[in-house]
């Protein structure tokens, strides 16, 4: 087995971060993120040689912790929940005023959804991820990871009760105006 | 706090192509002010230690 190299330690060092927020978003606890990411370290430390250099390190991972996580969940018995869920039931959130959406408020929302919606909208909406690359990490097709996204994205706003059309509408300008002059 | 990530750059490009989850988008917003934070969260010790650990427990190689 040929010895890792300090560039591919170098860049497990500087993926760090980013597999941490992956795991945290997945887990949606902190502990059981870092126990994850050690285990990506260590299964990524030990195929390093399936690597091919040149290719995108950071979705490499993605997939290893990905499935981590995933084959961890089903050795616990727990059901992956499905996107048909009973979610929308669980409506604790107040309705964003006026554009000022909390962001603890949108930690719970995101928790709300179901384990594939979730990481489907974090990876294409926040780790920065395309399509291609998001159905490749969670091995399916693009038109799922889209679907998934679409259906995160209105259960969001359903959750946050944020209309779909209000972001270029008055509504954000007018805030804006009345939140500037509260004195 | 102003960090040039891939997901900035990917949001510019969404932003001008309509993407639902673009920089226009509150729910697009948010989640990278949600990501973004867990991001910048410092690494605890534990990592570097362990990847120290895993090169120090690879088979020793022919120095030659």
């Amino acid at each position: 087995m040929a010895a890792v190299s300090e560039g591919f330690k170098t860049d497990l060092l500087g993926s760090i971060p980013s597999l941490r927020a992956f795991a945290v978003s997945l887990t949606q606890n902190a502990d059981k993120a870092d126990d994850l990411v050690q285990e990506t370290l260590v299964k990524a430390w030990d195929k390093h040689e399936s690597f091919q250099p040149g290719t995108n390190l950071k979705a490499w991972l993605f997939t290893i912790l990905r499935n981590e996580f995933y084959s961890q969940m089903r050795k616990r018995g727990r059901e992956v929940q499905d996107s048909d869920g009973i979610m929308t039931a669980r409506l604790a959130v107040h309705p964003a005023q006026h554009g000022q959406l909390d962001l603890k408020d949108f930690r719970g929302a995101l928790e709300q959804l179901p384990e594939d919606q979730r990481e489907a909208i974090i990876l294409i909406g926040a780790s920065g991820f395309s399509y291609e690359e998001a159905a490749e990490i969670c091995g399916c097709a693009v038109g799922t990871i889209k679907s998934r996204v679409s259906r995160a994205r209105t259960r969001l706003q359903e959750i946050l009760k944020i209309s779909g059309e209000d972001e270029y509408g008055p509504d954000a300008i007018s805030s804006q105006v009345t939140g500037s002059n509260a004195a | 706090m102003n960090k040039e990530t891939l997901a900035g750059a990917a949001d510019r490009r969404r932003a001008n192509s309509g993407d639902p989850l673009g920089a226009n988008s509150e729910i697009g917003r948010k989640l990278k002010q949600y990501y973004d934070e867990l991001v910048s969260d410092n690494v605890p010790d534990r990592f570097a230690q362990l990847l120290r650990q895993l090169e120090q427990a690879e088979p020793a190689q022919k120095k030659d």
